[in-house]
C-alpha cells in the first residue's frame, strides 16, 4: 500500500496509557518509535540482517580468513574440469568457484561491500541534496520552486540505464572529462544520486509547502528568525521521519540498480567482486555451474528484501496510522 | 568463435580474412578424452573424415545461428558465416573442397593459373557453360571475372582487405574501381592479370576468396554506383544455390531479412556438369538470432538442423558427453595471442616480453576457452595445415626457455626480468599498463587471468573490458590509443598460405596508422620486416613454407606476442543430418555438401 508524504508526518511527541490504564507515561518520539518498531518481528529480523550485512562488509577480510577461504581475488586456474567448467561446492569452497578459480563465497562476502557502499552512500548523497533543494523550493516557492521543479522534470526524463550504458561505452578505457568519469563505483553512485535526489526532493517539497503554513513557523518568523534558521532548525526536524523511511526504501532500489549496471558491464571493474557482475558472468554457464549465479543471487535477494521490510517497519513505527 | 571471426572484420583494413586450414586431425585418433595437438577425440567428426559423396538428395535443411551475416556481397564479405553462403551461391575462380585448406580446386577457372613473365603475369581460363541466376541468365565470361576483381577497389564496395593481396596488380593501388590496366579479359574466356612486382603466388592464392566470383557488370554497375553498393541486395548467383529473390533479382526482404532469416533455394541455371559440388539439398532455411543455449539444444534434440556458429559451452559439453556423433571438431581454426605493445611503453624491452611469455600459464588460458577439446596450446605463430608449420617447430614449438613450460615458469620469468634490468625480478616502473580485453565470455576470463599474470610480475595495470567489436575498432586496432596489452586478439588466415597468417599481424610496414590496424602489437622490427618482404617473393609451397617458418622463428625470438591458443572449432548437427564441415572455413557446415539422412 502506498503512503502519501503527509501520512508520514508524526508530530513531536505523545502520551500513552499504561497497560492497566492506571498510569499515563510521557514518552519521547524516539521512545515511542522504538516501542512500536520492536513489536514488529519482521522488521526486527530485517534490521538484524542489515546489521549483519554491515558487519560482514566491514569485517570481510577477517571473515574470509576465519572461514579459511581463499581470498576473492585469488585465482586458481586448476579448479575446473577438462572443459573449463568451474568446480562446484566443496569443503574448501562451500559456494564453489568461478571459471578463474575464485572462491565464490569470498566474492559474495566482498560483494556486500560494493552493494552497501553504493546503496547507502548513493542514497545518503541523494537524500542530502533532495532534502536541501526540496526545503528551499517548498519554502521560497515562486521562481525558485519553478526552476527546481523543472530541473527535476528534466532529470526524470533521462533514461538512467541508457545513460549508464553510454558512459560505459564512451568512457571505458581513457575515461571522459579528462579521466574524471570512467565506469566504476563512483559513476554508479553518481547515477544513483542523479536519479534519487528528485524523489526525495518532491516528497520534501510537498511537506515543506504544508509545514511552512503552520503556526510554529509563523511564530518563529515573528521572533525574527532568518529563513535559514526556519528551514533547517524548525522545518527540517519535522522532515526526518518521512525522509528516513523513504531513504530506507531507496537503498534496496539502488542496490538493484548497481547490480543491474554491473550486470550490463557499467559497474565496478573486474576483478572487484560485485553481485551483479557475478550474476552476469554466471549467465552463460548457468546450466553447468548453477552455484555461480545462485549464491550471489540469494545474497542480492535477501539484502533487497531485508531493506524493503526494514523500510516498511520504519514507516509503520514512525506513523502508527498506517497499517499493513 | 565469435571473437576470432569478428576479429577478421575488425582486422579488415590491413588485409586478410577468413580461415582456411588443413588437416592435422584424424578420425583414427583414439584418445578416450578430449585430446590435444590437432587430434580429435574418437567418435567426434572432423572435416577430413567426412564423406564428400553419397549423400541423399532432396529435403530442406534448417540452419540455426545466433549471429547475423555481415556482408552478403562477394566483393565485401570476410566473415565465416558470410563465406558459408558465398561458397554455396558464388563460384570464385578457385575454391577449396570442404576437407582441405591447402589444395585449391579450379572452380570458375577451367584449370590452374598460368604464371609467366617472372611471376608478373597471370593468365586464367574461365570455365565455359556457367550461367548467372535470374534475372541475368546469360553465360559467365572473363569480363565478369575482371569486373569482380576491379570492383573491390570501388569505395562503394569498400572491400577491406584486397590491398594485402592485390596491390601488386598494375593500377590497383590508385584505382577507385574503374577499369584497372592490370586486369583484362583478353577474350570471352581468358582473364589476364599483370603485376608490377613478382608476387603472382599471393595473388593467385587469394583467388579462392569470394571477391574473385564473377559479377555481371551490365547488371551490377547501377548497384555499385550507390554508396554503399546495393549489389549484395540484388546479387545473382553462379553456384548451386541462390538467395531467394523476386523477378527483378531483389534479395533484401525476400531471401534475406537482416537479423531474422535467410532462404537459399536452388539456382535454376546451375548445371551440375560444370561444378564439383554435389548440392544435395533442395532448400536451406536460416534462422538468425536466439539464445545459444536454446538453439544448441534444439539442434541436438531436433531434426534436420545444424548450428553454424559456435555452440555455447554448456551445449558443447552436452554434445561431447551425450551426442558425440553429432559433434564435429575442426582443427586449425586460427590462433589467439596476447599482444604487447612493441613500439611504446615497457614492452619495447624484449626481455620484458620474454618474461611475460614465460610467466603466462597458457594451459590455463586454453582451459578457460573450453579445454583440450576445442584448443591446442600454441607455441608459435603458424598453425597446423599451413605450409611451414612443421619447419617452424610443429606443436612443441621452438625450443627457447620461455616457451618450454606451458603452465608458466616464474623462475624463467624472473631471469628475463633481471635481464631487463629489474634486479628484484619484479617490474618497478611507475607507469600503469592499459589492458583492454573483450567483455564477453570466455574472453573476459582470459583477460582477467592475463591481468593477474602482469600483476604477479609487478606491473601496475588498468584492465578494461569492452565489447568485442569495440575492442578492435576503438582500442587494440587503433595505433594512436597506444594500448599496452590486448589479451583477446586473434587471427584467421584467408587461405592456406603462411603469408596470410604472418604478414598483416606482424609486419611493421603494414601498420595502418589511420583506420583499423591489424598489427595489434605494433610489431615493427626491421629485420623481421625485411625477412617478410623476401619471403613474400618466394614461389612454391615448400619453399614458401621454409621461408615463412624462418620468419616465424624470428618472431618467437623477438617474443612479439604471447601465443596461447590454436583453435579447434566445434559445430553441431541433428542426428538425421549428414553434415560436412569446411576445414578451410573454421569447420562451418558446407551447405553444398551437407545432406539429410
Amino acid at each position: 500500500m502506498g503512503v502519501g508524504a503527509a501520512e508520514l508526518y508524526t508530530g513531536v511527541g505523545g502520551l500513552e496509557l499504561g497497560d492497566g490504564g492506571e498510569e499515563i507515561a510521557a514518552r519521547s518520539p524516539l521512545a515511542l518509535f522504538w516501542r512500536r518498531f520492536r513489536k514488529d518481528r519482521v522488521a526486527m529480523v530485517s534490521l538484524g540482517f542489515v546489521v549483519f550485512l554491515v558487519i560482514v562488509a566491514f569485517a570481510a577480510p577477517l571473515i574470509v580468513k576465519i572461514l579459511g577461504l581463499s581470498g576473492p581475488y585469488v585465482q586458481n586456474l586448476n579448479l575446473s574440469d577438462e572443459f573449463g567448467s568451474p568446480l562446484g561446492p566443496s569443503g574448501a569452497h562451500p559456494f564453489g568457484v568461478d571459471q578463474l578459480g575464485h572462491d565464490v563465497m569470498s566474492r559474495v562476502i566482498y560483494g556486500t561491500r560494493v552493494s552497501l557502499e553504493v546503496g547507502i552512500l548513493g542514497t545518503a548523497i541523494a537524500t542530502i541534496i533532495g532534502v536541501t533543494l526540496g526545503t528551499i523550493a517548498g519554502y521560497y516557492r515562486g521562481w525558485v520552486d519553478t526552476l527546481l521543479a523543472r530541473a527535476v522534470d528534466v532529470v526524470l526524463s533521462i533514461p538512467i540505464l541508457l545513460l549508464g550504458l553510454g558512459i560505459g561505452a564512451a568512457c571505458a578505457v581513457r575515461g571522459c572529462l579528462g579521466g574524471a568519469v570512467s565506469p566504476g563505483t563512483s559513476v554508479i553512485i553518481f547515477l544513483i544520486m542523479l536519479v534519487n535526489w528528485t524523489i526525495v526532493f518532491r516528497i520534501v517539497r510537498g511537506l515543506v509547502l504544508s509545514l511552512r503554513e503552520r503556526e510554529f513557523v509563523d511564530a518563529t518568523r515573528a521572533l525574527g528568525a532568518s529563513d535559514a534558521r526556519i528551514m533547517f532548525r524548525e522545518l527540517l526536524p519535522n522532515l526526518i521521519a518521512p525522509v528516513i523511511v523513504y531513504a530506507t526504501l531507496l537503498i534496496p532500489l539502488n542496490i538493484l540498480l548497481e547490480a543491474s549496471l554491473s550486470f550490463l558491464g557499467v559497474g565496478v571493474r573486474p576483478p572487484t567482486a560485485s553481485w551483479g557482475q557475478m550474476i552476469a558472468a554466471a549467465t552463460p554457464i548457468f546450466n553447468t555451474a548453477w552455484w555461480y549465479m545462485t549464491f550471489p543471487g540469494i545474497a542480492l535477494l535477501l539484502t533487497v528484501l531485508a531493506f524493503n521490510l526494514l523500510g516498511d517497519g520504519l514507516r509503520d513505527a514512525l506513523n502508527p496510522r498506517t497499517a499493513r | 568463435m565469435r571473437s576470432l571471426r569478428t576479429m577478421v572484420a575488425a582486422g579488415a583494413a590491413g588485409a586478410l580474412m577468413l580461415a582456411l586450414t588443413a588437416c592435422g586431425s584424424s578420425s583414427s585418433s583414439s584418445s578416450s578424452s578430449a585430446s590435444s595437438n590437432g587430434l580429435v577425440p574418437a567418435g567426434v567428426q572432423t572435416p577430413t573424415s567426412e564423406s564428400l559423396t553419397g549423400g541423399k538428395k532432396g529435403g530442406t535443411l534448417n540452419v540455426q545461428q545466433t549471429e547475423d551475416y555481415e556482408h552478403l556481397d562477394p566483393g565485401q564479405s570476410y566473415f565465416a558465416l558470410d563465406y558459408d553462403v558465398m561458397d554455396a551461391s558464388q563460384r570464385s575462380l578457385y575454391s577449396y573442397k570442404p576437407n582441405t585448406f591447402s589444395l585449391a580446386t579450379p572452380d570458375m577457372a577451367e584449370g590452374p593459373a598460368e604464371i609467366g613473365d617472372a611471376n608478373k603475369l597471370i593468365t586464367i581460363k574461365v570455365r565455359k557453360g556457367v550461367h548467372f541466376s535470374p534475372p541475368v541468365n546469360r553465360e559467365v565470361t572473363a569480363a565478369d571475372a575482371a569486373y569482380a576483381l576491379q570492383r573491390v577497389a570501388n569505395p562503394n564496395v569498400a572491400n577491406p582487405y584486397y590491398p594485402g593481396y592485390l596491390n601488386a596488380i598494375e593500377g590497383m593501388k590508385t584505382s577507385k574501381g574503374g577499369p584497372i590496366p592490370g586486369i583484362k579479359a583478353l577474350d570471352k574466356y581468358t582473364l589476364q592479370i599483370k603485376l608490377t612486382e613478382p608476387q603472382a603466388a599471393i595473388v593467385v592464392a587469394s583467388l579462392v576468396l569470394p571477391y574473385s566470383a564473377p559479377v555481371p557488370e551490365d547488371y551490377a554497375k547501377k548497384f555499385d554506383a550507390m554508396k554503399p553498393s546495393e549489389y549484395g541486395n540484388h546479387q545473382v548467383a553462379t553456384g548451386p544455390y541462390m538467395l531467394k529473390a523476386n523477378a527483378e533479382g531483389k534479395v533484401l526482404g525476400i531471401g534475406y531479412q537482416p537479423g531474422k532469416s535467410a532462404t537459399l533455394v536452388r539456382n535454376p541455371n546451375w548445371s551440375a556438369s560444370t561444378d564439383f559440388r554435389p548440392a544435395y539439398l533442395d532448400q536451406i532455411n536460416v534462422s538468425i538470432g536466439g539464445d545459444p543455449n536454446v538453439i544448441g539444444r534444439q539442434v541436438l534434440e531436433g531434426s534436420h538442423m545444424v548450428q553454424t556458429d559456435t555452440p555455447a559451452s554448456p551445449v558443447l559439453k552436452l554434445a561431447y558427453q551425450q551426442h558425440k556423433s553429432q559433434l564435429q571438431i575442426s582443427p586449425g581454426a586460427g590462433s589467439r595471442y596476447i599482444t604487447v605493445n612493441n613500439s611504446t611503453g615497457p614492452f619495447t624491452n624484449v626481455n620484458l616480453r620474454k618474461a611475460f611469455w614465460a610467466a603466462t600459464n597458457r594451459e590455463a588460458l586454453d582451459k578457460l576457452r573450453g579445454g583440450k577439446l576445442v584448443t591446442d596450446i600454441q607455441t608459435h605463430y603458424l598453425w597446423t595445415g599451413i605450409p611451414g608449420f612443421e619447419e617452424a617447430g610443429g606443436y612443441p614449438g621452438p625450443k627457447v626457455d620461455y616457451n618450454e613450460n606451458l603452465q608458466g615458469d616464474m623462475k624463467v620469468a624472473e631471469k628475463y626480468m633481471k635481464l631487463a634490468g629489474y634486479s628484484s625480478g619484479k617490474y618497478t616502473g611507475s607507469e600503469t599498463l592499459q589492458v583492454v580485453g573483450d567483455s564477453s565470455a570466455p574472453a573476459n576470463n582470459v583477460a582477467e587471468a592475463t591481468n593477474q599474470t602482469l600483476k604477479t610480475l609487478g606491473f601496475k595495470t588498468k584492465l578494461n573490458l569492452v565489447e568485442h567489436t569495440v575492442m578492435y575498432s576503438k582500442y587494440c586496432g587503433v595505433v594512436s590509443e597506444k594500448i599496452d596489452v590486448c589479451p583477446n586478439v586473434g587471427w584467421v588466415a584467408d587461405f592456406g598460405d603462411p603469408q596470410a597468417v604472418l604478414d598483416v599481424p606482424f609486419n611493421g610496414e603494414l601498420i595502418a596508422k589511420n583506420g583499423t590496424n591489424s598489427n595489434y602489437g605494433l610489431v615493427n622490427h626491421p629485420k623481421i620486416n625485411k625477412a617478410m618482404d623476401e619471403a613474400a617473393k618466394v614461389v612454391g609451397e615448400k619453399a614458401r613454407g621454409e621461408a615463412w617458418a624462418k620468419v616465424d622463428r624470428e618472431l618467437v625470438e623477438e617474443a612479439v606476442a604471447v601465443p596461447y591458443e590454436w583453435g579447434k572449432q566445434p559445430s553441431i548437427e541433428s542426428k538425421d543430418v549428414s553434415g560436412v564441415g569446411q576445414l578451410w572455413n573454421t569447420g562451418i557446415w558446407d551447405l553444398s555438401y551437407t545432406s539429410l539422412k
